[in-house]
Order: structure tokens, then C-alpha cells, then sequence
């Protein structure tokens, strides 16, 4: 009973809003339903989903790693050209992962020792990656010579592909890792409280270091699949993945403050905002009226929050009231030492 | 957010001399490093590339600083009170574009057109300004806003490109005003205000203790909804004569464009050494900053280097860069 009443609590408001979302959809795109729909959503949980997941980790850390879609565009044309090479596209993805994760250890690592903030850093290696990206590519886009290796991505089991099912694999590993691991648990006690933790016995380094890791090889893996799957890689690919990553994170309730959220969170978040964005699109809606409505959800799931926030607070004060007037009946100066005592 | 806790540190050594000189230099560095980095760069610019130090290139430099920098000074207001940064700077600049365009080509009027492009950033700030004055965060506000000002854009444009017809709005872009071109003298105009604003009103005084510290601000009685809002305001009109001078140029937008804008702005102000979390930031340093960008992507280019050459070398420079500052104002502040 109690257990119910924690999940409504705790995913009541995104539960709603994706019943919202769904009903909405439904009246602009009746036909938007069944398998199709499914497949449609599910699709888009690469990049987006695999790259929300990296962002809401260094959210929930406190931090926010600005450089994880320029991540995303260096790895998916580092590896077309690891697969232009001979490499096949399991070990692909791995080096591609593995690289990724090394830069994000790197930025966490700098975070931490440097003292300096994520934001201000990040936003350096944003551009960096960037050029990088285009150094690689060499300023144009890049295609994969033997189309293979994008023939094994789009297979399709059912409303499912090796795509999705690689995002569904990389959430549950990261919610197991973030709720049954001490590092993982780790990494809320230094979002919720740096000082706290710290002075708890936390350790700090590791923890952004393996924050930003996950981050880099998050981004890294997305960007590889996808790039592998589309069989093509930009210099200027994944620009507004950023974005949509950040708002599908916190219409999912994860919090910018940090310590709070997980990866239900960052499905429900990424199934949000795909839902939207591909009903509309099944009507002929250009990608920009998603964007549109991305936009207001957001305002209205802050808002929201707000809210909660201002009534729960509300309800406290009026609590305290109620306790304190019910001690007034007795002369609170005169009951002073009285009180204390107690 | 994003609040980096300082090293634990142990307690505080005995203040000695040389650790108060040190504190000193640190401090000097990091207030003058700026300029004497822009200067260091234009004169070895000026030695080693052959058409740097050109009038015409020089000319070209300072006027594709402009509109960067104009958007960039505005939002010095917004992280020097604590806000951060706007993530919605490029579709306001983009739309302040569109609408002056329109407005222009309609009314056949250029100061009507840029009344109400003006004058919708403000509206449009205000907004921003009274959800993030009442503790939203200022970085999300801004980022559902700009999703949603680009999607109204490309709605109410179709996505198509907006012209203001046969009247003449190429003019604010070249008309020269003592031998400088009208954008660059904006720039400059803008880069004093806001320094005036930050620096030398009361105002602006508040806004910086409001950045430096909320809740110190808050029991001196000083409003957080005010700061904010003259914050807002100061993007706003940046982030309105950035979209003018832009479409002005151009003589032609559309919701897609200027698409790196936003982070140009951000790195701008962080390369001039603004403080991310407030109370330190200065329109001049970050006018620099910008300056700073420009020329090195303008040396880079008249070096021969390819584009993701140069946008790899701008992003080596702002990751040393911010680095180098945050460690230099660490050793002043302790």
C-alpha cells in the first residue's frame, strides 16, 4: 500500500503528463497507434535516450556536461571511420564507448581537481569537440563503405530493434548501477549535499570522475549507433540533441539541484517528449511544432513543480502553526526554561 | 546549481607577506588579463600574419565581433546577478530579426521596425525575468522559452526566409559614423552602458551583490525580482539590436539561422572571465572576450587553416582560457 503510494508519489505528475501527452497525440493523430506508434517512439530512444541518460547522471550529481552532443558527433565519425577500417560493428561501438568514457573521465576529473564549474568547462569542450569533429570528418559529411554494418542496426524484432534494445539494456544497467551500488549512491549523496557528503566520507574525485565518464561514454555510444544507423556522419551533427536532452531529463523530474531522479525518470522523460514529437511528425507536423510543445511542457512541468513545492510548503508552516498555538495556551516567556528542559 | 564545493580546506594559514603580494598579483593578473591578452595577440598577430594589421581586415574583425558582442554584453547583467546564462539568446535574437524585417517591409518604416522588435525582446524578457525572479531556474526558463520563441518562428514564418521588401535596412549595417561602421559604434555604445549600469549605479551595485551572494541580498532588503528584471532587460535590448544589426546585414532571415550563436554568447562571457555562479562579470572583459574570438579565428583564417582547424583552435583557447582564469581567481580570492 505504502509502496504505491510512494511510486504515485514519485511519478504521479510525469504519469500524468504521459497520459496527457498520449490522449493529445491521439486526438491530433488517430492513427498514430499499435505497433507502428510503439516502433516510432522506441526508435528515438537513440540518440535521445542513451544521451538523457548520460545528462540526467551528471544532473543528479549536481553537475551538467554541456559537451555530451559534440561527444555524440565525434564518436559517430570516429567510428564510421573504425568501421571503414575493417573493424566489425560490435568492437566499433565498444572502442567508440571506451573513447568516450576516457574524455568524460578526463572533464570529470579537471571538474573536480580544478574546482571549477561544469558549466564553465564544459561549454570549452563543447567548441573543442566540435572542431574535433570536424577535423575527423574533415568538414563534410562521411559515409561508411561497406553499408553492412547499417543493415545489422535496422533490423527489427517486433516493435523493438537492436538500436532500442541497446538503449533499454544501457537504462536498466545505469538504474541497477545508480540504486543497488555504492558508487551509485554515491553519486545522489554528492548532488544532494557536496558539503554533507564530503564531510560524511564521500569520496568526491571518484565520484564526478565516474559521473562524467558515464556521461562521455553515454554520448559516445549514441552517437555512434546512430550514426552507424543512419550510415552517414556530419560535422555538425547532433547540435540539438543537447537541448532536447536537458528538457526530456526534467520533464522527466530529474532535478537540476541534483540528488534526485533515476533512470524511470529519464524513460518516462525520453517517452514524453518522443511521443510528441513522433505523433506529430506521423501528421506531417514539421520537427519545429514538437519543439514548440517540448518548450511549453517544460515551462508547465516547472511550473508545476513549483507549485508542489510552494503548497507542500505552505502545508508545513500552517503544521508548525497549528503545533505552536497549541502550546500558546500556556505563557510561552514564563514556560521558557520549562520548554528547554524538555 | 552546478555549485563546485572549494576543496575542504584545512585551516586558514597565517597570513604572511608574500602570501598577501601573491594574492595581489593573482588578482591584478586576473583583472587585467584580458586586455593585455588582447593586446599581446593583435601585436603578435600583427608581426607574424601578413593582412592582419590591414584597415580593411581590422575593419572586417571588429565588425563580426559586433553582433556577437552585443548579445554578449547584454548577458554579462544576467550572470553577473546569479542567473547564469540565457539558453534562449538565439531564437530571441533570431526573432527580433524577423519581426524588424517584417515590420519594416510592412511599414516601410526602419525606427518602426525597430521599435517593435525592441520592444517585443523586452516583453518577451519580461516574462523570463518575472518566472525567474520568482525562483525558477534561470537556465531552464530560458532554454523552454528559446524552444518555444524558435517554434512560434518557424510556425509563424512557415519556415520561410523574411525579407523587409525594397526598403532600405542594409543602412544600419553600413552607414559609417566616425569613419566606423554603425554596428561597431552600437557595440561600443552597449559595452558602455551596461558597464556604466554594473559598475557605477546603485542598481547595479545590488545586482552584483544579488550574484554574489542571494541570501546576504535578500536580508539587506534588496529585491531579487528587481535585479533580475533590469537583467532581463539588458539582454533583452542586447539580444534586439544583435537581431536588428544581424538581419540588417543579412537583409534576409529565417527561424534556422545563427544556429551557434547562443554558445558564442556563452563563451564570450566565460572567456572574459565572468564568474558562472554571479557577483563577478564586467561588460568590457567581455567585450574583449568576444574581440578575443574573432581575432583568433580571423588569424587562423588568414593562416590558411581549414574551418574545423580553427573551431578546434577557438575551443583549445576557451578550455585554457576559462581554466586559467577560474585557477588565477582562486589564488586571488583565498
Amino acid at each position: 500500500m505504502n509502496r504505491l503510494a510512494d511510486v504515485s508519489r514519485t511519478y504521479g505528475l510525469q504519469g500524468a503528463i504521459l497520459a496527457l501527452v498520449i490522449v493529445a497525440v491521439l486526438v491530433v493523430a488517430p492513427d498514430f497507434v499499435g505497433q507502428p506508434a510503439a516502433f516510432s517512439v522506441l526508435e528515438r530512444l537513440v540518440p535521445l535516450g542513451i544521451i538523457t541518460a548520460g545528462i540526467a547522471v551528471t544532473m543528479i550529481v549536481g553537475e551538467l556536461d554541456l559537451s555530451i552532443a559534440s561527444v555524440a558527433a565525434l564518436s559517430g565519425a570516429t567510428a564510421i571511420l573504425l568501421s571503414n577500417s575493417g573493424l566489425g560493428l560490435v568492437p566499433v561501438l565498444l572502442v567508440a564507448t571506451a573513447a568516450g568514457a576516457a574524455v568524460g573521465a578526463l572533464q570529470g576529473w579537471a571538474v573536480a581537481r580544478l574546482g571549477i564549474s561544469s558549466l564553465v568547462l564544459t561549454v570549452g569542450t563543447l567548441i573543442l569537440f566540435r572542431g574535433a569533429t570536424s577535423l575527423v570528418t574533415g568538414g563534410v559529411p562521411i559515409t561508411p563503405d561497406d553499408y553492412g554494418v547499417s543493415d545489422q542496426l535496422l533490423m527489427r524484432y517486433g516493435v523493438l530493434s537492436p538500436t532500442s534494445i541497446t538503449a533499454l539494456l544501457v537504462l536498466v544497467v545505469l538504474g541497477v548501477f545508480l540504486s543497488r551500488t555504492r558508487p551509485g549512491m554515491a553519486l545522489y549523496a554528492v548532488g544532494g549535499g557536496r558539503n554533507e557528503a564530503v564531510a560524511a566520507g564521500v569520496p568526491l574525485r571518484p565520484t564526478l570522475v565516474i559521473a562524467f565518464a558515464i556521461s562521455g561514454g553515454c554520448g559516445a555510444l549514441a552517437g555512434a549507433l546512430s550514426s552507424l544507423r543512419s550510415a552517414s556522419a556530419t560535422p555538425d551533427g547532433f547540435t540539438n540533441m543537447l537541448l532536447l536532452g536537458v528538457a526530456a531529463a526534467l520533464v522527466g523530474g530529474i532535478s537540476l539541484a541534483g540528488g534526485r531522479g533515476g533512470m524511470v525518470n529519464v524513460l518516462l522523460g525520453v517517452v514524453i517528449t518522443s511521443t510528441l514529437a513522433a505523433g506529430l511528425s506521423s501528421v506531417g507536423f514539421k520537427a519545429f511544432v514538437a519543439e514548440l510543445f517540448t518548450g511549453v511542457l517544460l515551462l508547465a512541468v516547472i511550473g508545476a513543480d513549483a507549485a508542489v513545492r510552494w503548497i507542500s510548503r505552505r502545508r508545513y508552516l500552517a503544521e508548525q502553526r497549528r503545533q505552536l498555538s497549541g502550546l500558546s495556551a500556556i505563557d510561552l516567556t514564563a514556560a521558557e526554561p520549562e520548554v528547554s528542559r524538555r | 546549481m552546478t555549485t563546485t564545493a572549494p576543496p575542504p580546506t584545512s585551516t586558514p594559514a597565517p597570513r604572511t607577506a608574500a602570501d598577501t603580494w601573491q594574492r595581489k598579483t593573482a588578482r591584478i593578473v586576473a583583472d587585467y588579463a584580458m586586455p593585455l591578452l588582447v593586446l599581446f595577440v593583435l601585436v603578435l598577430a600583427s608581426v607574424t600574419t601578413d593582412g592582419f594589421a590591414d584597415g580593411a581586415n581590422l575593419r572586417a574583425i571588429l565588425i563580426s565581433t559586433a553582433i556577437t558582442g552585443i548579445a554578449a554584453v547584454g548577458m554579462t547583467a544576467i550572470t553577473l546577478t546569479g542567473n547564469l546564462f540565457s539558453l534562449g539568446i538565439g531564437s530571441t535574437v533570431v526573432l527580433c530579426g524577423i519581426v524588424f524585417l517584417a515590420v519594416a517591409g510592412a511599414t516601410g518604416s526602419v525606427l518602426v521596425g525597430v521599435l517593435v522588435a525592441v520592444g517585443a525582446s523586452l516583453l518577451l524578457g519580461l516574462a523570463q525575468a518575472l518566472i525567474v525572479g520568482a525562483g525558477l531556474n534561470p537556465v531552464i526558463t530560458t532554454l523552454a522559452f528559446g524552444a518555444i520563441v524558435y517554434g512560434c518562428v518557424a510556425v509563424g514564418t512557415g519556415g520561410e526566409v523574411v525579407t523587409a521588401g525594397s526598403v532600405p535596412v542594409t543602412r544600419l549595417a553600413t552607414a559609417s559614423v566616425l569613419g566606423l561602421p554603425l554596428p561597431v559604434i552600437i557595440f561600443i555604445a552597449m559595452t558602455a552602458l551596461v558597464s556604466f549600469l554594473t559598475a557605477r549605479t546603485v542598481t547595479g551595485r545590488r545586482m552584483r551583490l544579488l550574484g554574489e551572494n542571494r541570501a546576504t541580498a535578500g536580508t539587506s532588503g534588496i529585491s531579487a525580482m528587481k535585479g533580475t528584471v533590469v537583467a532581463f532587460a539588458s539582454l533583452s535590448v542586447g539580444a534586439a539590436l544583435a537581431g536588428i544589426l544581424s538581419a540588417a546585414q543579412l537583409r534576409q532571415m529565417q527561424a534556422n539561422d545563427l544556429p551557434n550563436l547562443t554558445l558564442d554568447v556563452i563563451a564570450a562571457v566565460l572567456v572574459g572571465g565572468a564568474a558562472i555562479n554571479g557577483g563577478e562579470a564586467s561588460a568590457v572583459r567581455t567585450a574583449l572576450g568576444a574581440l578575443l574570438i574573432v581575432i583568433l579565428g580571423n588569424v587562423m583564417l588568414l593562416q590558411g587553416l581549414a574551418p574545423g582547424e580553427r573551431l578546434f583552435g577557438v575551443g583549445a583557447v576557451v578550455v585554457v582560457l576559462v581554466v586559467l582564469l577560474h585557477l588565477l581567481r582562486k589564488a586571488g580570492a583565498r
